[in-house]
């Protein structure tokens, strides 16, 4: 039987909180928007800690502010961790200085079948039409471009949509990514696994922190510590690739010696006991290795989060990665249906822009994964980027850059570890002198955020950040050499003056 | 918008995005309790950079006052 065929502007693929927020973006200048999403929502999902980018930035625009508050989420103003040569926690908080602390400081952690599912009714209520239980069979292309999909409706039935623009945003096990072409490539020393689970009567850390996520590090790795609510507490293990055979069996014992071997944890999960039943009652594997793919867009086709690139949970920045690739995909595909530049220009800048936001945070968290020292303990000697030798340097920089990275200061080995020595220097002694969260300076960001990788990772989730609160009235200057800068809306691109 | 930048200016800057009448604060007030936030911060460090001082919200949040700022930006031109 032949499909049935429809038209829209264009096919988003995915209804995570990056899909979400290209398609309603997108559905904001007026598009036609159908977004296809395999199964039905709500549904499970880790990456549970949020940054305030996404919550104050992102979430402004989009509108859905009001809703996140309703939805009583714990509210977190950065994270403790236990890691590097302190053996007392230290606090990253997203305010500089306490009496710089406003409404926008903060974010939260959530229980994604809520978060997800505010995001993606919303886009709903914009004008995108959502359809659920839909999945992606296969992408429609020629030599020029890509033409739109085929998929399956829950009656079974198969559909063919044309469109001008289709977006992957399927994650991180679906294959549709390979229809850009180019190859995945994978970081050789961040291919970690996380064994996840949920524990109800876990204790929080003093207040105000209380609502911070803690990560803690330990021989074979690191633990996250999540406060969804008062009661519920997320808890995943972060451990090299090698001891995936060991999972296979009692995954239970297995996490338990895991979380017995991690001090801090074990005894803030002292009184706890671990959800057995419910969305909540499994133990849950993932790969989390970090990688990029070297190309993130053809004509016609472009990735947004997981199906582009994801990079080890420790900053808490997957939905960050993927909603802010949802907010450069809808400017870009907006300022190309508005006929305002051509698609080769405005993807160099969305492409630009999403691998910058993927290097600086790459470097910072090859910056911290150095400061955690631990010479007798393989996870963390295997991680140590001032370890490198020149191939392992290579592969590392093909992976920040894409194939097509022309960066003079990643041509010399040297020169590169020369720079990452110096940043991670820079970055352990500034967690020095802030010192532990319950210290007097360890509420003052000054010297963490003056270091160049805290610089660089807070530019743009700043600019995104007083975009959101401030509008139209927002101002922004070019990130990249010759780029492109926002349009008054916040929703397209143009030439900066 | 990239006039060059006169302490005429920062004072009606900040007065802008504190929604205050110029003239209204003192130049050595501190401008915090006047309600300025980290995106109010963000925002004038952004401002600035285009009118071509490279003074960053860490440097301008060490001390928030005109009087500092003027002090800041002028050796930052």
């Amino acid at each position: 039987m032949s499909p049935i065929i429809e038209s829209a502007d264009v096919v988003v693929i995915g209804g995570g909180p990056g899909g979400s927020t290209t398609a309603t973006l997108l559905a904001k200048r007026g598009h036609r928007v159908v977004l296809l999403e395999k199964e039905t929502f709500p549904r499970y999902q880790i990456g549970e800690s949020l940054l305030p980018s996404t919550v104050h930035g992102i979430g402004r625009m989009l509108g859905v502010t009001e809703e996140l508050e309703k939805a009583a989420f714990t509210v977190k103003r950065g994270g403790s961790f236990r890691w590097g040569t302190n053996p007392v926690p230290w606090n990253f908080l997203f305010a500089v200085a306490p009496e710089l602390s406003g409404p926008t400081s903060t974010a939260y952690q959530v229980e994604r079948m809520k978060f997800d599912d505010i995001l993606l009714r919303n886009a709903a209520r914009t004008g995108v039409d959502v359809r659920e239980n839909s999945p992606v069979t296969e992408v429609v292309s020629d030599d020029e471009r890509v033409r739109g999909v085929r998929y399956t409706d829950p009656d079974g039935a198969e559909h063919e949509i044309r469109a001008t623009f289709v977006v992957d945003a399927s994650g991180n096990r679906s294959r549709v990514h390979q229809n850009v072409g180019g190859e995945r490539l994978y970081s050789d020393f961040f291919q970690n696994i996380a064994l996840f689970g949920y524990f109800t009567g876990g204790k929080r850390l003093p207040a105000p922190d209380s609502g911070n996520i803690l990560c803690a590090a330990f021989d074979e790795g690191w633990i996250w510590y999540i406060p969804l609510s008062d009661e519920l507490t997320s808890v995943g293990v972060v451990i090299a690739r090698e001891h995936a055979a060991k999972l296979q069996g009692d995954q239970e014992q297995a996490m338990r010696g895991f979380l017995d071997r991690c001090e801090i944890v074990k005894d803030m999960l002292a009184d706890a006991t671990r959800v057995t039943e419910g969305v909540y009652g499994e133990i849950r594997t993932r790969k989390d290795y970090s990688y990029t793919n070297s190309t993130f867009h053809r004509p016609g086709m472009v990735l947004v989060g997981d199906a582009a690139c994801f990079i080890d949970p420790v900053f808490s920045t997957g939905v960050h990665l993927a909603t802010y690739a949802g907010l450069l995909a809808a400017r870009s595909i907006n300022t190309v249906l508005a006929g305002e530049s051509t698609e080769e220009r405005v993807f160099a800048e969305f492409e630009g822009r999403y691998r910058r936001e993927y290097r600086v945070f790459y470097e910072f968290l090859s910056a911290f994964y150095d400061m955690q020292s631990n010479e007798e303990s393989y996870f963390w000697k295997a991680r140590k980027v001032t370890n490198f030798n020149a191939t392992d340097l290579e592969a590392f920089v093909s992976l920040v850059g894409g194939v097509h990275s022309g960066e003079q200061a990643f041509t010399n080995a040297d020169q590169l570890v020369g720079g990452f020595r110096e940043s991670s220097g820079a970055l352990a002694d500034a967690v020095e002198r802030t010192g532990a969260m319950d210290t007097e300076t360890g509420d003052k960001m000054h010297h963490l955020f003056g270091t160049p990788v805290v610089r660089e990772v807070m530019a743009e989730m700043n600019n995104v950040q007083v975009r959101g609160v401030l509008g139209e009235q927002a101002r922004e200057l070019p990130l990249l050499e010759d780029g492109l800068v926002p349009s008054a809306d916040g929703l397209a691109w143009t030439e900066a003056k | 918008m990239t006039a060059p930048l006169s302490l005429e200016r920062l004072r009606s800057d900040v007065a802008e995005v504190l929604a205050e009448e110029p003239g209204s604060f003192a130049d050595d007030e501190n401008l915090i309790d006047l309600g300025l936030d980290s995106i109010r911060l963000m925002s004038l460090a952004t401002r600035w950079r285009e009118a071509g001082y490279e003074a960053g919200y860490l440097d301008l949040a060490k001390e928030p006052t005109v009087t500092a700022w003027w002090s800041l930006l002028e050796g930052k031109r």
